[in-house]
């Protein structure tokens, strides 16, 4: 009965995800917000599509956080489930990992579909596809720690909802995810080089050539900002799952 | 000796919060249960039941005392003990979109099970609960005792060596409660330990071998159910209908406890002679029975409060 962790994990990732599945309707709708921004920059500026549709990508794996913080709450608070999976030989970690990528595979779809569209529409380079993998698998890493942190702090399902679209729209639209940093005025950059969907964003935009121009210096802030805040907060959430899988 | 499945020693709960007066919810609760032993824990709403259950469970920190499953140090080293444990979670749901199949099966996964366990284990759990005409379908679609029944399959399908079950059979009919029953049983036979707290006290007499009362996060009693009837004062209970008003004269006798149109005198068997004379005498319509455990449980918790005020 000697749990092997992985096989866990992957079990408990795999009914997450047959749970997720039934949400067909939640992930369809996932793609909304991308779906009308772009439409937004087809009809009034065609030449941003190319910014608008790597923001698409990342906003969408952006946007897990929120469902994993939704998910992990609604499991917690309303089923009890977690109590249940705790006083088990599943892990801590594993709960968490497994739950993080039970909902990144069931969302998974949507982010083909614009993966699709790039391809078609301003197709990647090698090298940018290869940074735009590893950003974002930063992103998922930065957003699902960061959802399921969210998750453990409240005891009732209506007062996280609120936190869930302002750190979307916080993260996702308002930093130049959408739209080229160059709109933004100078003084700003540091710290939209230091959000990480942003970052993330500008240095598929780099790599890509051409779509922005940014110093040596700056893409190093850029990429070293994402990749330890991706780290630094999925490390702490590892250590949060493990403390808040017993009350105090 | 017997192997001590739990040993908990003066375990101690207070909950802290800002801009309230500290909670003292258990206030050293100490408990041996034996491996293959089924006890039930009673004790009226906020007693420290859960509580309890949810320290010796590994889910909450205590503020005091030990615990140890199987000889392992469950507050110090949690880890040790959780693939020892399967819990039902009070007021615990299955996902709602799973079947009861998939529910039990995927939870024997994530424990480490292999498939084919995995499969066998949960449609012989689904089968105990009665489950299989329903397998099937989505626990959204299912009333609220057919959910119960799937986390109550859900956990006996591990056959974990100490399982805590915290209300488990609320929300079920009588028929299913008794599958749950039997489940348990056979569970303890092949040597499982079971811990479970429950508000029905038939069911805690037919079940646990041994009973804990707790009332204000203390013990307040612990033995058989005999021997809590014992000491609620006597082992038969006599109903007198319209007992009212023998009331005063009936006092000498034993416990009088006000039912409807009935009062019960919980008494001891050489003087419910005395009591069916006295009610023949006043043309009142007498029966006699054994006291139940509920009669005990009020007359033990109930002198328990009149004592602490």
């Amino acid at each position: 009965m000697a749990l092997r962790m992985g096989q866990g994990t992957i079990a408990f990732a795999l009914t997450e995800l047959r749970v997720q599945l039934h949400e067909g309707l939640a992930i369809a709708t996932s793609m909304i917000v991308q779906v009308v921004l772009l439409v937004f920059v087809v009809i009034l500026a065609p030449s941003l599509l190319p910014y608008a549709l790597l923001g698409a990508v990342v906003y969408s794996v952006f946007q897990l956080g929120q469902r994993i913080q939704n998910e992990a709450a609604f499991i917690r608070i309303d089923h009890k489930l977690n109590e249940l999976y705790h006083a088990s030989s599943l892990s801590a970690e594993g709960y968490f990992l497994g739950l993080s990528l039970g909902v990144l595979l069931a969302y998974l779809p949507p982010v083909v579909i614009l993966l699709l569209l790039i391809e078609l529409l301003a197709p990647l380079t090698a090298v940018s596809a290869l940074v735009l993998t590893a950003v974002v698998a930063l992103v998922w890493l930065f957003t699902c720690a960061l959802g399921y942190i969210i998750s453990t702090l409240f005891r009732d399902m209506r007062a996280i909802w609120p936190y869930a679209s302002l750190l979307t729209n916080f993260f996702g639209v308002l930093p130049p995810v959408f739209y080229p940093i160059g709109l933004l005025p100078g003084y700003w950059h540091p710290i939209a080089l230091a959000i990480p969907s942003s970052a993330a964003v500008v240095l598929v935009e780099a790599a890509q050539g051409g779509l922005v121009h940014l110093s040596n210096l700056e893409i190093a802030y850029a990429a070293t900002s994402l990749t330890v805040e991706a780290l630094a907060l999925f490390g702490f959430a590892v250590y949060w799952a493990r403390v808040t899988a017993r009350e105090r | 000796m017997a192997e001590e499945a739990l040993v908990a020693e003066d375990v101690r709960k207070r909950y802290v919060s800002r801009g309230a007066p500290p909670t003292d919810a258990l206030r050293g609760v100490s408990l041996r249960i034996d491996k293959g032993e089924r006890v039930g824990l009673l004790g009226r709403n906020g007693a420290g039941k859960t509580t309890f259950l949810r320290i010796v469970s590994t889910l909450l920190i205590p503020s005091s005392g030990s615990v140890r499953v199987f000889g392992r140090d469950a507050i110090a080293d949690p880890d040790a003990v959780r693939s020892m444990l399967a819990v039902v979670p009070q007021e615990g749901k299955p996902f709602f979109h799973l079947t009861p199949r998939e529910q039990v099966y995927s939870y024997l996964r994530a424990r480490g099970f292999t498939r084919e366990t995995a499969r066998f284990r949960s449609e012989e759990a689904l089968g105990q609960m009665g489950l299989m005409e329903i397998a099937d379908r989505l626990s959204i679609t299912l009333s609220g005792g057919q959910r119960q029944r799937t986390m109550v399959a859900t956990v006996i399908a591990t056959e974990a060596p100490l399982m805590f079950l915290d209300e488990p059979t609320i929300g079920m009919d009588p028929f299913a409660r008794r599958e749950v029953w039997a489940s348990l049983r056979r569970l303890t036979a092949k040597g499982c330990t079971i811990l479970l707290t429950t508000h029905y006290l038939d069911e805690a007499e037919n079940l646990a071998q041994r009973l804990s009362v707790i009332e204000r996060g203390k013990v307040l009693v612990e033995g058989t159910g005999e021997s809590l009837k014992r000491r609620a004062g006597g082992t038969i209970r006599v109903s007198i209908t319209g007992g009212e008003k023998l009331g005063p004269e009936l006092e000498s006798f034993g416990l009088l406890i006000p039912d409807g149109s009935a009062l019960h005198v919980v008494t001891s068997p050489e003087r419910v002679q005395e009591i069916l004379g006295l009610a023949v005498r006043a043309g009142l319509p007498a029966s006699v029975g054994p006291v139940t455990l509920e009669e005990a449980f009020l007359r033990v918790v109930g002198r328990s409060i009149d004592e602490e005020g």
